[in-house]
């Protein structure tokens, strides 16, 4: 066999072991996610609807249903296919993983988009992997859940009560900033602050509101976008690819 | 009570006792599970790769020191998404943050969808209309919604990787424009609908995005990237804290 040959072999089998446990892992974790809820609505002995429970996915569908598809998109030129599997199922994507991919090809020094560039970052995110799920084990399952059994109940009832303006005022900031598209901002301000102006006067509203403020900005923003920048797709500069640890 | 060994008391549709359910063992099943399919996948990946290894002229030890930076660059991001996920334990539980927050989502994301959730059954997140049954209709639509992504992954990924170009068609100023648009739109109206609600809401939202732009404004400056990294969990706590003392005031 020539040694052409034999490097396509093993790569080929690498790729073959990968994609297919890949997809087996995902599938259970899939599942043990989605056995969570199921327990809680079927067996748990709580009230809750299924009808609750499409209407609740169909609002969120409607936020988030473009992102679903656009963000695997987005990150397979950069990830490679092995690497989707296992990027999709510990998060912080942006944030953590690509990041720890980088840094180990350019410890070893080779370049992305190679094989042993690959391979470095498939050993990269195990890394990162077994870091995450011991920190997240010890200081959020062990230390995190004492922590909370010990603060006293009216701090447990602010964090409640306030967790959602809390988490949005930074999560905004912080979309605006990595989104790096003030003109898509401006929309969604102006969109949002009319949007919660109507529901705050006509109640029944409110229950659609995220979600006409979602696409009402989304096509504004497409509508109104510089075409300078934006006009064809030739012209949009690679460097202008969103960083933000946003999704 | 709030400890995962504790037996689970009656599940009542209408108690705000969130925790009762949210930390019940079937729950931490499911999370274990969840780290358990993570870390038999971590070692099939290596496996793989240092059987690969060899034939495109990578050493082990170059395998393993790229094992070892990868680990050593996550320590950094993982103790801030654990700042993070603290915070939001006394809402949805340890299992559920483990979970959505730790591992699959992320704190926007799935704060924003168990919000958008509980505002479909006419209640509202973290508040008295916040009962185990509005918890368990939230966490359906986090979890299915984080599905989405993974069934996405499954489908797409071999169809890209078969090279489909009907995909790579798709007009790259939409990709660029739109989805994050639609992200900020959805962070910013589920803000500034809080904003009516009570002066201590405007507290929560405004401290939290004066720390944060604080931050980032400060990060620039110094040049230190690792503060955007704990921008967040930073921005959160502290300003939980600040809305506590309103709450005293």
């Amino acid at each position: 066999m020539t040694q052409a040959a034999e490097i396509h072999q093993a790569l080929g089998a690498f790729d073959k072991t990968t994609s297919r446990w890949g997809r087996i892992t995902m599938i259970i974790g899939l599942f043990f996610s989605l056995a969570a809820p199921a327990y809680l609505v079927f067996f748990a002995g709580l009230d809750i609807e299924i009808a609750g429970i499409i209407t609740a996915f169909a609002a969120l569908a409607a936020v988030f249903g473009v992102i679903w598809i656009v963000e695997p998109l987005t990150y397979f030129p950069i990830l490679g296919a092995s690497s989707m599997y296992q990027a999709f199922m510990i998060g912080n994507i942006s944030n953590k993983l690509l990041p720890a991919a980088m840094i180990a090809q350019a410890t070893i020094g080779v370049k992305p988009g190679t094989r042993k560039g690959e391979l470095a970052s498939v050993a990269a995110i195990c890394g990162a992997a077994t870091v995450h799920l011991a920190s997240l084990f010890i200081f959020v399952g062990l230390l995190g859940t004492w922590l909370v059994s010990v603060i006293p109940t009216d701090i447990v009832q602010t964090i409640q009560f306030y967790i959602l303006p809390t988490v949005m005022g930074a999560v905004v900031v912080q979309a605006i900033v990595s989104q790096k598209a003030p003109r898509s901002a401006l929309i969604a301000l102006v969109v949002s602050v009319i949007v919660v102006s109507v529901a705050f006067f006509f109640k029944p509203f409110g229950l659609f509101s995220t979600a006409v403020a979602v696409i009402a900005t989304a096509v504004l923003a497409w509508v109104l976008r510089d075409r300078k920048t934006l006009g064809t797709p030739e012209d949009v500069p690679v460097d202008a690819t969103p960083e933000g640890p946003v999704y | 009570m709030n400890f995962p060994a504790a037996l689970p008391t009656a599940a009542d549709s209408n108690s705000t006792d969130i925790l009762a359910v949210a930390n019940s063992p079937v729950l931490w099943a499911c999370a274990i599970g969840v780290f358990l399919v993570i870390i038999v996948q971590s070692v099939i990946y290596m496996k793989a790769a240092r059987i690969a290894a060899p034939h495109v002229g990578m050493s082990q030890a170059e395998l393993k020191t790229s094992f070892r930076a990868g680990a050593i660059s996550a320590l950094g991001p993982s103790l801030a998404v654990v700042m993070v996920a603290v915070a939001l334990l006394t809402v949805f539980g340890t299992p559920a943050v483990l979970v959505r927050i730790g591992l699959i989502g992320s704190v926007s994301y799935e704060t924003a969808a168990a919000a958008i959730a509980a505002n479909t059954a006419g209640a509202e997140l973290g508040g008295p209309t916040y009962t185990q049954a509005v918890f368990g209709l939230a966490l359906a639509a986090m979890s299915l919604g984080g599905a989405m992504w993974m069934i996405a992954t499954l489908i797409l990924t071999p169809l890209l990787k078969k090279g489909d170009s009907a995909l790579r068609k798709v007009n790259p100023a939409i990709m660029l424009v739109v989805p994050g648009a639609a992200m900020v739109a959805a962070f910013m109206v589920l803000g500034i609908g809080e904003l009516p609600k009570s002066w201590i809401h405007v507290v929560a939202f405004a401290s939290s995005a004066a720390i944060m732009a604080a931050l980032m404004v400060i990060a620039k400056k110094v040049n230190r990237p690792w503060i955007k990294e704990w921008a967040l969990g930073i921005a959160i706590i502290l300003s939980l804290a600040i809305t506590y003392a309103a709450t005293r005031l």
